[in-house]
């Protein structure tokens, strides 16, 4: 068929469904999860291929897109995390949830593949609102209000990349992305504002360890792992085709990658800090504009599954006064323990494998990002991803006591169970899931084997021998003094303001 | 040094908009008053997108058997609707998340919700 119905037809697909899912809500899930493969599974085969398409929706003077390098990863990405959240929550998800997963799967496709700036604005703003159902689905007085301070700081920063937009209009009588070279400065910055804040790169991102941490954790698991990697892929076009960009996005990144990772070192709550160092991973992914999408694509997986198995599954506490969209029978059935060592297992593998762990696929694109970082930025790329390493080690080790804790009592009757258990486990899809991802993480760490060269391995393993060392000496340190939650709205709103005005300075006068 | 145009000129109270919109936002202690100073940015940069749109001129675009000589650019002005249109549903969803909020804290203070 044509090319130029079929990708339309393709990115519009998953909203359809997702509307066809408000009449027939039976049908949606197994169409659904048959699309996602579909999707993940071409994205797959054409990553590294370098194919591309351009193509204008409606003929002269249309809408612009291009399905290119940036756009394979994050869509493999975000289809890979939204079927794990399909599968490991099935029972959670309510229709309406999976609505809105799908709308935000197509607000998505369009923002990864379109160079047209005003179709980025539509598409950033889809996003926002799919980001904020899934925030609010919690329906608490907190996550209520973290939705509301996300909506609106997000909408902020929208309206100031659209200023930055109209002022590039007036000098190069266009909106693509690829006239933005003759575009002045001030329209340069306001329009990177805007596209930090919805990735939410430190400063500006101030938003998401607050919403990782209240809300619902499946909403929590498809923030971190799609809707941050929306700005990723217009941030790395235009670090591509603009130097001066491209050379304060590596000083952004930078200090992204430090601050948030330090924040994280000294927060006690699990949710927050694994919120803070989706800060510093994403501060990291927009060092380099070749390997961005793969690194956001990385690590939006593996966030994925770190959110679904970070709590035992009892543990699931929900106020009895919230009226909550989402079912919650999973409280009710009670744990097994085989299962239960799975979820911490694939905890630790993911964990490791975003440390940047030798044979995991973090590994690769660690790598990768640091052979295209100049020098100077290269000794502090690798103390951010020591602090990460201590990071981690403290969501593994707290991830770990917890499990053994909770397992301690019931340790005989479990044994005597244990046959009948595995069969009980060998059953539902949910070991299927996690099994698959394991293998695929460490499968994935083969695709570039002149990687493995020994100063490499050797630095990754003393990075993570470090972190640990570390996180002991640092585990006595009671943070919670110098360490506050930043939930003022203020901070929030303000942000993206700073950020612009910091940036023309660079721009203009620092030119680092 | 900048000279100032009649277009430029026609600008600067869209601006002000702006600046008024984003102090009132930056000091608003309640979320009905940012809610307000949201809709006052989002005004000035829709009149901002219409205005330069009439920098050539401002009549209507319309091809007929007498054409005009300075009629308005109809491109930005047909892609600000889709802004218009989403300006409103973000009003829309944040006025229904007040109506939720205001049922514990009626008087919708970030004081008293920021805790």
């Amino acid at each position: 068929m044509d090319s130029q119905i079929l990708l339309p037809a393709l990115i519009f697909l998953p909203a359809a469904l997702g509307f066809l899912g408000c009449v027939l809500p039976r049908i949606v899930f197994p169409v659904s999860v048959a699309m996602l493969l579909a999707y993940a599974f071409l994205s797959q085969n054409l990553i590294g291929s370098g194919v591309s398409y351009v193509f204008t929706l409606v003929g002269e003077g249309g809408i612009q897109f291009s399905i290119d390098l940036y756009t394979f990863p994050l869509v493999f990405g975000s289809s890979i995390t939204l079927l794990i959240c399909f599968g490991l929550f099935y029972r959670r998800f309510s229709h309406y949830f999976y609505q809105v997963c799908l709308v935000l799967f197509t607000a998505l496709l369009i923002a990864f593949s379109t160079i047209d700036l005003v179709s980025m604005f539509i598409a950033l703003e889809l996003v926002g609102f799919a980001a904020f159902l899934l925030i609010a689905d919690r329906s608490d007085k907190k996550s209520l209000f973290h939705a509301f301070q996300y909506l609106i700081g997000g909408g902020l920063a929208m309206l100031i990349y659209l200023i930055g937009v109209v002022q590039a209009f007036t000098y190069t009588g266009s909106f693509l992305l690829t006239d933005l070279v003759r575009a002045p400065e001030t329209a340069l910055c306001l329009i990177v504002a805007g596209l930090l804040t919805k990735s939410g790169v430190f400063l500006c991102g101030l938003w998401v360890p607050n919403i990782y941490s209240h809300a619902n954790c499946q909403s929590s698991a498809v923030l971190s792992g799609c809707v941050t990697c929306a700005g990723i892929a217009p941030i790395a076009r235009m670090s591509q085709i603009l130097i001066p960009i491209g050379d304060s996005m590596v000083v952004i990144g930078v200090v992204s990658a430090v601050v948030a990772a330090i924040y994280a070192v000294f927060e006690r709550e699990s949710g927050r800090a694994l919120g803070w160092s989706s800060v510093s991973q994403l501060g990291i992914a927009i060092l380099s504009p070749t390997y961005a999408c793969a690194y956001a694509m990385q690590h939006g997986i593996c966030k994925a599954l770190l959110f679904s198995t970070l709590h035992t599954k009892d543990r699931s506490k929900l106020s009895d006064d919230s009226i909550s969209h989402s079912h919650n029978q999973l409280a009710k059935t009670p744990s097994l323990p085989v299962e239960e060592f799975i979820r911490v297992i694939v905890f630790v593998v993911a964990s490791l494998s975003i440390m940047g762990f030798p044979y995991l696929s973090g590994f690769i694109t660690k790598n990768w990002v640091k052979t295209d970082l100049p020098y100077e930025a290269k000794i502090i790329y690798t103390t951010a991803s020591l602090l990460t390493s201590t990071v981690y080690a403290r969501l593994i080790f707290d991830r770990v006591s917890n499990f053994i804790d909770h397992q301690q009592p019931q340790t005989g009757l479990a044994l005597r169970r244990i046959s009948r258990n595995i069969i009980d486990v060998l059953s539902t899809p949910r070991l299927w899931i996690l099994l698959v991802s394991i293998i695929a993480l460490i499968s994935f760490s083969f695709v570039d084997t002149t990687l493995y060269s020994t100063p490499s391995i050797r630095s990754a393993i003393v990075s993570a021998i470090l972190g640990g060392i570390l996180f002991i000496s640092v585990v006595g340190i009671q943070a919670d003094e110098f360490v506050k939650p930043i939930t003022r709205t203020l901070d929030l709103v303000g942000a993206p303001f700073l950020v612009a005005a910091l940036l023309l300075a660079n721009l203009l006068y620092l030119k680092i | 040094m900048m000279e100032l145009t009649p277009e430029k000129i026609r600008l600067i109270p869209m601006v002000a908009l702006i600046i008024i919109g984003c102090f009132g936002l930056l000091n608003s202690k309640s979320i009905l008053r940012s809610l307000f100073s949201l809709d006052v940015i989002d005004t000035a940069t829709i009149s901002i997108f219409v205005l330069i749109a009439a920098s050539g001129g401002a009549q209507t675009p319309i091809v007929s058997e007498s054409r005009y000589s300075q009629y308005s650019d109809p491109y930005p002005q047909a892609i600000i609707l889709t802004a218009i249109v989403i300006g409103f549903a973000t009003q829309a969803l944040l006025c229904a998340i007040a109506l939720r909020l205001g049922r514990q804290s009626p008087m919708l203070r970030y004081r008293n919700l920021e805790k």
